[in-house]
């Protein structure tokens, strides 16, 4: 098995943090990391020069390559040692495109620079971002032999997915000067000479490609010393200050997005405090409920923010003012008063949405990948095409009008006041009477569902474990209450002396600073939650910490890893053993857990697939810190260096504080039995 | 075409490619069939006179529209570029696949 690293990036580009490269941190890289072969690939550059140092630095095989900027997301192109130059001049190329971070690479150039890419180890991201995806992954798809991930996670469910391309995991380390922590991301592959050809073959077959050299993907690098652990479930185990913690720290350290639930985290501390923390966090936590229920109600409020009804009513009777004097001045009728742009109105002018909506839906159909199947089964994507390029012409031809028109109508504006100006006779004010209309009646609609809004629903209700959350939804039951959901500065006391009616309310809404427009649609009707335990009652302080474990548990899935610090220092065991332990070990099979505990609860009953014993040993006067590891059903546990431990005794060690002690707890339970 | 001229002291349109009209009789219908035509045609506009437009009404509309008129003509390239528009690459993307 060869351990490689094929993405590292040795020289700062448009797109990094400027950096130092250092020679010395490449070689301790290498070798802490015992790797068996790395590539160079630099974000959109490749250096001739540098290679050819680090190549003749490092003794492992080193690859060029280069990090493509393409138009969805990156793409690692990688050659033979073997023809430098016309590597370098093809980097060149790619280079004299990308020029600032929002240049890219199209498939096409991409073609036109390498020609033929299946000469080429071709890995794009894929499960890590940014990934390239859609129409421009289909044209890739065939020049791949893997597709780089950024998790042991996304490794194992890509892995096991027989639909699915081989995954890799690489460190995309930044080499620079004084680095201390390495990434422990690396790829195991079963591949003797280690030449593109040979490495694109073994990347094909799944089964020579791995996390770990000996036990497939049972177990991963955690650590940059190469301490593994389980893609499943591991128990951390040891006694006070042996550095479980630490260890948690660095794993955590090692991952682009860790759940780390520290020890004491989710337990309360103070009672009225911890109420109101936690009722504001479910709150917040659920704000998606409030969102989604109130979202249709957004676009409502919207369009009628920018109805003025006050001045709609000014408008109509400025008009029929105008219209009246105008009739009784008919005598005073001049030159300027009688041409006929005098008395013109402007043309109404409004973009037509729909058919812009249109021109998307159409685009979508064109592009969605996951359904392609199905659409191309009733429609032909080149009809498809066609009608979206027509439906684009029209859009801009009715652009065009627009454009024309608002050139009218502010010629019409010009002209007519310098005939006003001239003329005797006083000018017809404008009316839009289609908007005025219009306007009165988006208001008597928005009044209807204002009102609806305020009758009281239960909205929304999820079982999580042994707790309900239920979602209320009703009227504001006084200014108090407004003030308390806007948490700032702020009088309500004038807005809701008009609550009754909407319209009202809503201009006095817009009066208060401090509340910002894009938020006011919240104000209208009350979302009350409330989190209720088994019996239907408000939940306890205990409940509370439970319940914030479960959810943050719960929220485990769309990490990489779940990393949890004693979580017994909280939590009653019977709750431990009958809903965390069940839990934890369902979600070990999909993500990768790891628990620090003393308890036997937890650590003899969860079901762990890997154990890790932390242990301070003590040399020539001076403290280090190991990790003996291994499956539970070893007989000993084995470090690093390569001693080892008893599993049996130091478990019973950790778990029962000793053989003695575990022997008189058992003999007390016989004795209270008995 | 010639679609602005100046005769007889005052100011004519011509929207249809085929009469001349009063320019007092210009409504915002035949202005807006002007400014497509100027976008769209080569045309001819009388420059501006105001010693030969005796009809002060016709002064104040025939300079107006005039200017605006000659502006367009001058900018005719920009108002029809469109790359610039919402939507360009998507539809160069599928008019050549």
């Amino acid at each position: 098995m060869k351990k490689v690293d094929f993405h590292i990036h040795t020289i700062p580009s448009v797109r990094d943090a400027d950096f130092v490269f250092s020679m010395d941190t490449l070689t301790r890289y290498v070798h802490e990391r015992s790797l068996d072969a790395i590539a160079i690939t630099n974000h959109d550059l490749f250096d001739l020069s540098q290679f050819i140092q680090i190549d003749k630095q490092i003794d492992v095989p080193v690859l060029p390559g280069i990090e493509i900027n393409m138009q969805s997301g990156h793409l690692l192109v990688i050659d033979n040692p073997d023809r430098l130059d016309d590597f370098q001049e093809k980097a060149d190329k790619i280079r004299a495109i990308i020029k600032t971070v929002e240049d890219h690479v199209t498939f096409e150039k991409l073609t036109e620079i390498y020609g033929d890419l299946g000469e080429y180890l071709i890995i794009p991201h894929y499960q890590k971002k940014p990934a390239i995806s859609g129409d421009e992954l289909n044209l890739i798809l065939p020049y791949i032999s893997a597709a780089e991930v950024d998790s042991p996670k996304k490794f194992v469910r890509m892995w096991n997915d027989t639909n699915q391309t081989t995954p890799v995991l690489f460190s995309d380390m930044r080499i620079k000067e004084n680095l201390t922590k390495f990434s422990s991301r690396s790829t195991y592959i079963d591949c003797g000479e280690l030449a593109v050809k040979k490495i694109k073959a073994c990347l094909r077959d799944k089964t020579k490609v791995f996390l770990s050299p000996l036990d497939g993907n049972k177990l991963f690098e955690a650590l940059p010393n190469g301490q593994m652990i389980s893609t499943g479930l591991n128990v951390i185990l040891g006694g006070r200050s042996t550095g479980k913690t630490v260890t948690l720290k660095n794993i955590a350290e090692q991952m682009y997005d860790p759940l780390h639930i520290e020890q004491f985290d989710l337990v309360q501390k103070e009672e009225e405090l911890d109420k109101r923390l936690f009722e504001e966090a479910v709150t917040r936590d659920k704000s998606h409920v409030e969102e989604n229920h109130l979202l249709p109600f957004k676009d409502v409020v919207d369009r009628v923010l920018s109805i003025d009804l006050a001045e709609n009513e000014k408008e109509v009777s400025d008009y029929v003012d105008s219209l009246m004097k105008s009739a009784s001045e008919s005598a005073l009728r001049d030159a300027f008063s009688n041409t006929a742009i005098f008395d013109e109105t402007t043309f109404p002018v409004s973009s037509d949405d729909t058919l812009k909506a249109l021109i998307r839906s159409t685009q979508q159909l064109v592009e969605n990948v996951e359904y392609r199947k199905i659409i191309e089964k009733h429609i032909d994507r080149s009809q498809l095409r066609k009608l979206a390029c027509e439906l684009i012409e029209e859009r801009w031809r009715q652009e065009d009008e627009i454009r024309q028109k608002a050139v009218v109508n502010s010629l019409i504006g010009e002209i007519k006041q310098a005939l006003d100006m001239k003329s005797a006779v006083a000018p017809i004010s404008p009316v839009d009477l289609y908007r005025i209309t219009l306007d009165k009646i988006r208001i008597e609609r928005f009044t209807e569902i204002v009102n609806l809004l305020k009758c009281e629903k239960d909205i929304y209700d999820e079982t999580i474990q042994d707790f309900r959350v239920v979602a209320k939804r009703g009227p504001f039951r006084g200014a108090q209450e407004l003030h308390d959901k806007l948490a700032r500065q702020a009088s309500f006391t004038p807005a809701y002396r008009v609550y009754e009616n909407p319209y009202q309310y809503l201009q006095e809404l817009k009066c208060i600073s401090a509340l910002p427009n894009t938020e006011i649609y919240k104000y209208f009707a009350k979302i009350d939650y409330k989190i209720l335990n088994n019996d239907g009652a408000e939940v306890s302080g205990g409940e509370r910490s439970e319940f914030r474990l479960l959810q943050k548990i719960k929220r485990a899935t769309v990490h990489d890893i779940l990393l949890i610090d004693e979580p017994e220092s909280g939590f009653d065991n019977i709750f431990l053993k009958t809903n965390v332990n069940q839990i934890i070990k369902d979600l070990s099979k999909t993500v990768p857990v790891v628990i620090v505990t003393h308890n036997s609860t937890i650590g003899a009953s969860v079901g762990a697939d890997y154990l890790l014993h932390t242990s301070k040993e003590y040399k020539d006067g001076k403290a280090i810190y190991k990790i003996y590891s291994g499956y539970p059903t070893d007989t000993y546990l084995t470090s690093l260096d390569g001693s080892n431990i008893e599993n049996y005794s130091s478990t019973i060690n950790a778990l029962e504080a000793g053989v003695d002690a575990y022997k008189a707890r058992s003999e007390f339970y016989e004795n209270i039995k008995n | 075409m010639r679609i602005l001229k100046i005769e007889g002291g005052n100011g004519h349109f011509c929207a249809n490619g085929e009469e001349f009209v009063s320019i007092d009789k210009l409504d915002k219908d035949s202005l807006l069939k002007l400014v497509e035509l100027a976008l769209t045609q080569e045309v001819e506009m009388d420059d501006y006179d105001s010693e030969t437009l005796k009809n002060e009404a016709h002064r104040i509309i025939y300079r107006s529209v005039h200017k605006k008129l000659q502006e367009l003509v001058a900018r005719k390239d920009e108002f029809f570029d469109k790359s610039e528009r919402e939507f360009y690459e998507i539809y160069e993307n599928y008019k050549n696949s």
